[in-house]
């Protein structure tokens, strides 16, 4: 790795704890937000050291981007309900307790770390990955050999946008007032740009770092920027329009290829022979579009209403 | 690796000081989702402590991934309805007329 | 003849495709959610035959074995934890669609339903799952659906939610952190698997302590029970059935799963002291809690954790040599436990909604309307007693034969003292009923006769799993991971 990397990790490393710390103990919340936000970032750059390229990816964006967008606008409802949260300084407190209880752990938690012998499934995967139909050996877990866990998790994340929307409408006006009056024409110029990446990186990930999770996350992205900008909020939670259905499309094609295999003698999940890469591609566009407009259901933070404000869920 | 290894164990240990020193209730947010970064980097690094790079462990983050976003925004949402009501420890007070809400 | 095999994809997809469903068309609601609890009824029923008629058997998902792929395992516990949930979730569907509208605690009817049967699909794919980071996503689906059930009910319910998420979400993070070592170790997240490579090293038992510390904390065992009565209690009734039903036995099953499954070389007699004695101080600590309670629905939201110690007890019996005895006792006590006390949450809730108020001393007086949830309620008492021969006698009686061919006499006295406890409080709740009573004037009168009968149902399945003892044996007898 070479002395300059040595540094560069020990240097991020530093600046990660740094920002851990600033993120659960400043005094001021925005400060914390503001601190968590870098944080995910920073932890971006540490993925990419550790070769995860996938992981920086999703990191940027759902982890530091669509998070950071949800922190910031519950700060900003909270911090408009009281102005309290500025004087929540948190006091240092049983230092006695943490600093041994902390030193144990930590040596434990090393220790076994450690000795951990790594095995890995390298080899397997590679031995399968012809099978898969895909060649980027992250998507074929994601999407073959896992493919359950993405369907569950495609799963939480319809399921987390019906709970928010079961504790109430969305708040009037969804958006706070603009922090910069270049936001609203810049944010509807680079929509266009959003899209590119995210149709690029779905393109891509059948081969290469990318595929359903990066794109959906950019065009979520793209998409709670475009509301910042102004546009009307799209998704209506009317039975009668398509929003419910695109919403749910990632979960049900993703059921629908499970049960299909059954159907057909094989395993649940048991894609046809020989067209097992169109079938991935068919479900990584889908839960692309699906993980995208999720995370722009979830930042509504509530059931958007038909005809405006209609009372709020408080 | 060694200094990802020790990151990890950091940040497992502010996270979960965090979580339970804090008493605003949103930093305890933040700490548990310090926590979880260092479980996922915890993975990750054996995924590269392996030979050949083992890509399992990056599925397994990226999936951990979207479902801390969810449990998250799910969280805020429930935070942002919460906050201001006065504490209720009181299960007399609560319970009020209806009865336990039941 | 469709193979077994179809049970399992059924019972994992059927309800995510029905909340899908009813999430689209919310008027078509009620009739998808009892139509696809019927069909899952069913499947879980016939589920079990196959398992007593063929044994346990394992599926492999997408064709893809272990280490590589997920799989779904179907054994006599898995199969009787399907079948439980299939009874609660179709009894708690037919109590909430039959409340009576427009008084009720649930903010926004529409949410229900999909929330339901997400909730119903996340504890069913917990059930099948053989892969431990599979258990962690499904267990994340089951806790974001449990959080917006409890929400459902608004007001201090949500501030009940928000503390039982963060303990949850604690929970979950740290049995990741131990599926983490875990898999650094081995390489491998399959049940099985690890479970014939495991060797009782350092990185081994760190990783145990994590994940059982974890799902410690998820079951709500005493001392990180602090979260449960609140949650439990506020809930709308057929919320609060199942999260104590089935939700908690979700994480006890998990316990269960790895303890006698990869973890099994470490039950040493010392972890198995440790936990039993957790156990025992749940069962007693809870008893005294329910027995000062005062309102009806923290009354068995408190049972819940007393109720849940005894299945802790099975680890200091197991480990001294009565594994079969100890282990069917304790299962057996755990499905028992789970359809009572479902069946008491959902006649409490008629109760309370006939006297529009839950505080014991008011619940006396005209009983009008709700007759039938009162028998129903007194059926689940006698199994959560241990009155023979309800279900709740068979485990307590396979439990005491445990602590006597072992000579856990320590165990014994705790088993009986807990019985004391639950009698007391019971009897407190079930005296109610003949006092005079409070004149309220939020009661109602007309209540469904649906209301009381689908808690009577559930009660009356858990006095007649006494008399299917020996089924229930055998079934627990397969592929229990100790029979093996």
């Amino acid at each position: 790795m070479g002395v300059a990397g040595v540094i560069f990790d020990g240097l991020l490393a530093l600046a990660l704890v740094w920002l851990a710390w600033q993120a659960t103990r400043a005094a001021d919340l925005f400060h914390a937000v503001v601190s968590f936000i870098v944080f995910g970032l920073l932890m971006a750059l540490a993925w990419v050291r550790l070769e995860a390229p996938d992981i920086a990816l999703a990191e940027a964006a759902i982890g530091a981007g669509a998070t950071g967008a949800l922190l910031l606008s519950a700060l900003d409802r909270l911090a408009s309900r009281d102005g309290r949260h500025r004087m929540l300084y948190e006091p240092a407190t049983a230092w006695g307790f943490w600093i041994p209880a902390g030193g144990a752990l930590l040596g434990g938690l090393n220790l076994a770390a450690w000795k951990l012998p790594a095995p890995g499934l390298g080899e397997e995967v590679l031995a399968s990955l012809k099978l898969s139909g895909v060649d980027h050996p992250v998507t074929a877990v994601l999407l073959n050999f896992r493919a359950l866990d993405t369907l569950l998790e495609i799963g939480v994340l319809l399921l987390a946008a019906v709970t928010i929307w079961s504790l109430g409408r969305a708040p009037s006006p969804l958006v706070p007032a603009m922090p910069s009056p270049a936001l609203p024409a810049l944010g509807r110029l680079l929509f266009p740009v959003f899209v590119l990446v995210a149709a690029y990186l779905l393109w891509r990930g059948s081969h290469a770092p990318g595929g359903a999770f990066p794109a959906g996350a950019v065009l979520g992205a793209g998409a709670i920027l475009m509301l910042l900008a102004g546009a009307r909020p799209w998704i209506r939670s009317s039975e009668h329009g398509p929003w419910r259905w695109i919403l749910s499309l990632g979960l049900a094609m993703l059921l629908a290829a499970g049960v299909t295999g059954s159907l057909f003698g094989g395993a649940f999940f048991e894609y046809p022979t020989g067209i097992a890469g169109p079938t991935i591609l068919v479900l990584e566009v889908a839960a692309g579009l699906s993980i995208a407009l999720l995370l722009f259901a979830l930042y509504l933070r509530g059931e958007p209403c038909e005809h405006g404000y209609r009372g709020a869920g408080t | 690796m060694t200094v990802y290894l020790s990151l990890s164990g950091v940040l497992f240990l502010i996270g979960l000081h965090g979580f339970f020193t804090a008493r605003n209730l949103l930093r305890r947010l933040l700490a548990l989702n310090v926590l979880t970064t260092a479980v996922f980097l915890l993975f990750v690094v054996m995924a590269r402590l392996a030979e050949p790079l083992d890509p399992v462990p990056h599925a397994i983050v990226l999936t951990g991934i979207v479902v801390t976003v969810s449990t998250t925004a799910v969280a805020l949402a429930l935070l942002v309805r919460i906050a201001g009501r006065p504490r209720d420890e009181d299960d007399d007070a609560v319970a009020g007329p209806r009865g336990d809400a039941g | 003849m469709i193979p077994e095999t179809t049970g399992p994809v059924v019972l994992f997809s059927l309800p995510l495709a029905a909340a899908v469903v009813v999430f689209i068309r919310p008027r078509w609601s009620v009739a998808v959610t009892l139509a696809s609890g019927g069909i899952l009824l069913a499947t879980a029923l016939w589920v079990v035959v196959a398992v007593l008629r063929r044994g346990p058997w394992r599926q492999d998902i997408g064709g893809w074995t272990a280490p590589l792929g997920i799989g779904w395992t179907v054994d006599g516990l898995s199969a009787a934890l399907l079948l439980l949930m299939a009874a609660v979730g179709l009894a708690g569907a037919v109590f909430h669609a039959a409340r009576p509208t427009g008084r009720t605690p649930v903010r926004d009817p529409r949410f229900f339903w999909p929330l339901w049967l997400f909730l119903w699909g996340g504890l069913n794919a917990l059930f099948l799952a053989a892969d431990l980071f599979n258990v962690y996503v499904a267990l994340e689906f089951v806790s974001i659906a449990s959080v917006g059930l409890i929400g459902l009910a608004g007001g201090s319910a949500q501030a009940a939610a928000w503390r039982y998420l963060l303990a949850t979400l604690l929970g979950s993070t740290i049995y990741l952190l131990g599926v983490a070592l875990l898999y650094g170790r081995y390489a491998a997240l399959d049940l099985a698997l690890l479970a014939d490579g495991v060797e009782p090293d350092l990185v081994t038992a760190v990783a145990a302590a994590l994940m059982t510390l974890g799902l410690l904390l998820k079951a709500a065992v005493f001392p990180l029970h602090f979260w449960l009565p609140a949650a439990h209690g506020r809930a709308p009734p057929a919320v609060s059935a199942v999260l104590s039903a089935v939700v908690i036995a979700a994480a006890y099953y998990l316990l269960v799963r790895l303890w006698f499954g990869p973890f099994a070389p470490l039950l040493g007699p010392e972890v198995a002291t440790l936990l039993g004695l957790l156990g025992a101080a749940a069962v007693l600590w809870g008893g005294l809690q329910a027995l000062l309670q005062r309102h009806l629905k923290m009354l068995i939201a408190y049972s819940t954790v007393s109720q849940l110690g005894y299945g802790l007890l099975v680890f200091p019996l197991a480990a001294a040599g009565a594994v079969q005895q100890a282990w069917t006792g304790a299962v057996m006590l755990v499905m028992a436990h789970g359809l009572a006390k479902a069946a008491l949450f959902l006649a409490a809730g008629a109760i309370v909604l006939r006297h529009g108020i839950g505080r014991l001393e008011a619940l006396g007086g005209d009983q009008q309307g709700v007759v039938v949830a009162w028998v129903a309620f007194a059926i689940a008492s006698a199994s959560l007693v241990g009155l023979p021969p309800t279900g709740g006698f068979v485990g307590k009686w396979w439990l005491a034969q445990a602590t006597l061919a072992t000579g856990g006499y320590f165990w014994l006295a705790v088993l009986m003292l807990g019985t004391a406890f639950t009698a007391g409080y019971l009897w407190r709740a079930l005296q109610a009923a003949m006092r005079p009573g409070w004149e309220t004037s939020g009661g109602l009168q007309a209540l469904s006769p649906a209301l009381g009968l689908s808690a009577l149902v559930l009660a009356l399945g858990a006095a007649l799993l006494g008399l299917a003892a020996p089924i229930a044996a055998r079934l627990l007898d397969a592929g229990s991971g100790v029979a093996g």
